[in-house]
C-alpha cells in the first residue's frame, strides 16, 4: 500500500513539474476567419517563427475582438486568452477589477519598460506605477473624406484634390453644396451608442471644452452644460436641421458610419489613423479615394482626441505564459526591439496592407526607442501605396504644437452614454433645448463621479 | 408495520416507501431539477445577495446594506425613466397587444373557406427567429425613403417620418413590432376557445331570437372571459420584462425614450460592469413582478359562467 501511494505521490509531482515547465499561449490577437490575409500572414510569418523561439509552448490561436459585454463573464470563468487586445478607455476598470496581469517584471526584463511613450504608459499603469499593459498603436481623430464624392460635387482643386473644410462652418457650407450636387450627406454623426459621445467630445474640445477637470478638493467635477459644448452642441443641430447628416444619425454607429463613407452616402465622416482599414478593405473604397484632414476647428482650435490600442494579458496568465505572450508581440513588429524576426514582421505588416487594398500610412509612435521607429517609418515610406498629399494635412495637424489630446479619463464610458444621449434628442427634435438637456446630463454624469470616483 | 409507540419510525418507513414508489418520478424529473436549480434558482439567490454587496467584477467584496437599492431609487438618472417606459410598454401592449389576437381568432373562427391557411399564416411569424424578426422590422421602419414602411407612406402622399427615433413614436412601433410577432400564438389559444363553446348554446340563442351582438355579448364574451383573464395577466408579466427588442431596435434611445428596465439592468452589468446594482433592479423588477401576479392569482379564481 505504501508503495502504491510512494508511486501515485510520485507520477503526480512529475506531471505537476511537466505541466509548470510547459507554457501554454492562448493567442487572442489571431485575426478573425473573416481576415483571410492577416490569418495568412500569422500562419506562414509570425507563428512558425515563433515556434522556432519557443518550441516548448504550446500555442494555442483563439481570435477574440474585446467587448465590455463579454469580458467579465469570461475573466470570472478564467477564460480570457493569455494575450488580448482592448482600447485605451479600458485598462483602468481592468485594472480595478483584478482583470489583468501585472507584467511591469517581464517588462523590467526585456528592457521595454522605458521605452514605453510616458502618457500611455500612465493609461496602463496603477497607482502605484505597477504596469499592466504595452501599447500596439495609437490613433489620431480626424476627418475622412471620400474623394469620389467631393470630386462629383465640384470641390477638387486643378490636382483633383478635395478641397476640404478646416472648420465646422466651413463644412457646413462644403456640405451645403455636397448635398445639392450629389444628394449625399455632409457628415455621418454618430448617435446610436457611446461612439457618438466619443466623436462629440472631440467637437466639444474644438469650440474650447473641457468635459470633466479636478477641482481644489482633489475631486472631480463633471463640465457637460458650459457654454463651449452648448456651442457644439448648437453646432451639431444646425448640421441635423439643414439636413447634412445621414437620415437617422440615431441608427448610425462605428461600424455603418463606414460603411457610408465607404459607399458615398455620405462625403465624411470622423474616424482615426488606424482605421483605414474599413473604408477600404471592407467597405470597398479604392485606396487612393481616401482622404484625411484633421479635425475641424470650432470657436476655439482644432483639437485631435488620440487613443488607440494596448494589449493586455490575462490575470491567470502564468509569468512564463506572459513572457511567450511578448515574445509573439516582438515576432509581429510591435515591440521596441529589432532583430530580423521583427524586421520581418514589419515587412509582413506592410505587405498584407498592400494586398488588401489598405492604405500604408506612418504610425503613432507609441514606442520612444528612435531606432525602432525609424525602422517602423522606413517599412512605411517604402510600402506606400497612396498619395501623399491625401494624407498630408491630417499628419500636419496632429503633429502641431498642443493638437493631440488624450481621452477624457474618468468614467469616459458613461459620459459619453450622457452626451449620446443628448445628441439623440438634438438630431431628432429641431426645438430641443440644448442647455437643459446639457443641465441633466452634467447632472447625471457628475452621479456617477461622485459615486465611483470621489468617494 | 408497527403503528403504536416510536412514532417516527412508521413515517420513516412511510417516507421511504413513498420514495421507492415515486422513484421513476424522481429520476425523470432530476435532469429538469438539476437544470432548474442551476440556471435559475442558484443564479437567483446569488442576485438576491449581490444586491447586498459591492462587486469588483463578478466577485462580492462589501457588504452595503440597502446602498445598492437607494442608489438606483433616488440617484441613478435613468431608473425611473425606465419605469415609466415600461409600464408604457404594458399600456400599449394591452391597448394593441390584447386586442389584435382576439380579433384575429374571432375573424379566423368565422371564416368558412380557408381557415387552416389563414390559422398557419397568422401563427408564421412566431416561428420566426426574434432577432431577425426585429432586423427585418428596423429594416422596414427606417428613417429615410428606403424603409418599406415610408415607401407606402410616400405612395399614399405623407412625408417619410423617423419613426424609431420620434420619442413620441417609438414605443407604440416596438408594441406593433412585438404584436406582429406573437399574435398568432395567442390568437390560436383563443381559438380553441371559441371552439370550445357548445354550438348547441348559439343554437338555442338563434332559435330565441338573438342577433350576432346578442350572442356575442351573451355567450361569447362570457364564456371567453376567464380565458381573457388569464392572458392579460400573462401577457403583463411577459411585456414588463422586455428587453431585446429595444435594445436592438434603438439602444433605448433616442434619449432614454424606449429604455426598459431589464435593458438597463443589462446596461448596468454588462455596459457598466456594475453586478450589485443591475442585481438590486432586477430584484425590484422581481417584486414588481411578484406583485402582478399575486393579483393574478387573486383574480384568476373562475368566474362562473
Amino acid at each position: 500500500m505504501k508503495k502504491l501511494l510512494a508511486l501515485l505521490l510520485t507520477l503526480t509531482l512529475l506531471l505537476g513539474t511537466a505541466s509548470a515547465l510547459a507554457a501554454n499561449l492562448t493567442l487572442g490577437i489571431y485575426p478573425p476567419d473573416t481576415d483571410a490575409v492577416a490569418k495568412e500572414v500569422h500562419d506562414t510569418s509570425y507563428i512558425p517563427a515563433f515556434k522556432v523561439a519557443l518550441p516548448d509552448v504550446e500555442l494555442v490561436p483563439a481570435n477574440y475582438i474585446y467587448s465590455g459585454e463579454t469580458f467579465t463573464a469570461l475573466a470570472e470563468s478564467g477564460k480570457v486568452p493569455t494575450i488580448f487586445e482592448t482600447w485605451y478607455t479600458e485598462p483602468q476598470k481592468l485594472i480595478k477589477n483584478k482583470q489583468v496581469a501585472d507584467i511591469t517584471d517581464q517588462l523590467t526584463e526585456l528592457g521595454w519598460l522605458d521605452k514605453i511613450n510616458p502618457s500611455i504608459r500612465a493609461l496602463l499603469s496603477d497607482e502605484n506605477g505597477r504596469v499592466y499593459g504595452i501599447p500596439r498603436d495609437g490613433y489620431a481623430l480626424g476627418l475622412m473624406l471620400n474623394a469620389e464624392v467631393f470630386a462629383d460635387a465640384g470641390l477638387v482643386d486643378e490636382n483633383g484634390i478635395p478641397l476640404f473644410p478646416k472648420t465646422w462652418d466651413e463644412l457646413i457650407e462644403a456640405g451645403k453644396v455636397i448635398k445639392e450636387k450629389t444628394g449625399s450627406a455632409a457628415l455621418c454623426l454618430l448617435a446610436q451608442d457611446n461612439a457618438g459621445g466619443w466623436h462629440f467630445s472631440n467637437i466639444a474640445w474644438t469650440f474650447g471644452a473641457k468635459l470633466q477637470h479636478k477641482d481644489e478638493a482633489d475631486k472631480w467635477q463633471a463640465q457637460l452644460n458650459t457654454p463651449e459644448v452648448v456651442a457644439a452642441m448648437t453646432m451639431v443641430q444646425t448640421l441635423a436641421k439643414k439636413g447634412l447628416l445621414t437620415s437617422d444619425p440615431t441608427s448610425e454607429n462605428w461600424g455603418t458610419g463606414f460603411a457610408a463613407l465607404g459607399t458615398g452616402s455620405a462625403a465624411m465622416y470622423i474616424a482615426a489613423n488606424d482605421a483605414v482599414m474599413q473604408p477600404t478593405q471592407n467597405n470597398g473604397l479604392p485606396v487612393d479615394k481616401l482622404m484625411m484632414v484633421g479635425m475641424p476647428a470650432g470657436s476655439d482650435r482644432s483639437y485631435s482626441l488620440s487613443g488607440g490600442t494596448p494589449y493586455m494579458f490575462s490575470a491567470n496568465a502564468t509569468p512564463e505564459e506572459i513572457m511567450a505572450a511578448l515574445k509573439y508581440v516582438e515576432i509581429m513588429g510591435k515591440a521596441p526591439v529589432l532583430t530580423e524576426a521583427s524586421k520581418a514582421g514589419l515587412v509582413a505588416d506592410a505587405e498584407y496592407r498592400v494586398d488588401a487594398g489598405i492604405p500604408v500610412i506612418p504610425n503613432f509612435p507609441v514606442w520612444t526607442d528612435e531606432e525602432f521607429n525609424a525602422a517602423q517609418a522606413e517599412v512605411v515610406a517604402k510600402y506606400s501605396n497612396v498619395d501623399a498629399r491625401m494624407f498630408q494635412n491630417y499628419f500636419d495637424t496632429v503633429k502641431s504644437e498642443g493638437n493631440l489630446r488624450m481621452e477624457e479619463p474618468m468614467e469616459t464610458q458613461v459620459m459619453y452614454a450622457e452626451l449620446t444621449k443628448v445628441l439623440q434628442e438634438v438630431v431628432t427634435n429641431p426645438e430641443a433645448n440644448i442647455q437643459a438637456l446639457l443641465d441633466t446630463a452634467d447632472a447625471n454624469f457628475q452621479t456617477v463621479l461622485d459615486e465611483n470616483i470621489n468617494k | 408495520m408497527n403503528h403504536t409507540g416510536w412514532g417516527a419510525r412508521p413515517t420513516r418507513d412511510g417516507s421511504w416507501h413513498r420514495l421507492k414508489k415515486d422513484l421513476g418520478a424522481w429520476l425523470i424529473m432530476l435532469p429538469g431539477l438539476a437544470l432548474f436549480t442551476f440556471f435559475v434558482w442558484l443564479p437567483l439567490l446569488s442576485a438576491i445577495r449581490m444586491s447586498f454587496y459591492k462587486t469588483e467584477g463578478m466577485r462580492i467584496t462589501e457588504f452595503v446594506g440597502t446602498y445598492n437599492y437607494a442608489f438606483i431609487l433616488y440617484k441613478d438618472p435613468d431608473f425611473w425613466r425606465a419605469v415609466q417606459n415600461t409600464f408604457m410598454y404594458t399600456l400599449w401592449s394591452l391597448l394593441i397587444g390584447f386586442v389584435v389576437p382576439m380579433a384575429l381568432a374571432v375573424m379566423v373562427h368565422e371564416t368558412r373557406r380557408g381557415k387552416s391557411l389563414f390559422r398557419t399564416g397568422l401563427y408564421l411569424p412566431n416561428i420566426m427567429p426574434a432577432l431577425a424578426t426585429i432586423f427585418l422590422w428596423k429594416f422596414l421602419f427606417r428613417a429615410d425613403g428606403s424603409g418599406g414602411v415610408n415607401m407606402l407612406f410616400q405612395q399614399l402622399g405623407f412625408a417619410p417620418t423617423s419613426w424609431l427615433s420620434n420619442a413620441s413614436l417609438v414605443i407604440p412601433v416596438i408594441v406593433v413590432i412585438m404584436t406582429w410577432k406573437g399574435a398568432g400564438a395567442t390568437m390560436l389559444i383563443y381559438l380553441a376557445g371559441l371552439q370550445s363553446i357548445n354550438q348547441e348554446i348559439y343554437e338555442a340563442a338563434i332559435i330565441d331570437g338573438a342577433g350576432v351582438w346578442g350572442r356575442i355579448k351573451h355567450i361569447t364574451i362570457p364564456q371567453m372571459y376567464n380565458l381573457g383573464r388569464t392572458l392579460l395577466i400573462l401577457q403583463v408579466i411577459a411585456v414588463f420584462q422586455i428587453l431585446y427588442e429595444p435594445m436592438v431596435l434603438t439602444g433605448g434611445g433616442p434619449n432614454n425614450a424606449s429604455v426598459s428596465l431589464m435593458q438597463l439592468v443589462y446596461r448596468h452589468a454588462f455596459e457598466y460592469g456594475d453586478y450589485s446594482k443591475a442585481s438590486s433592479i432586477s430584484v425590484l423588477v422581481s417584486l414588481v413582478l411578484i406583485a402582478l401576479t399575486l393579483v393574478y392569482n387573486s383574480i384568476s379564481r373562475p368566474k362562473e359562467v
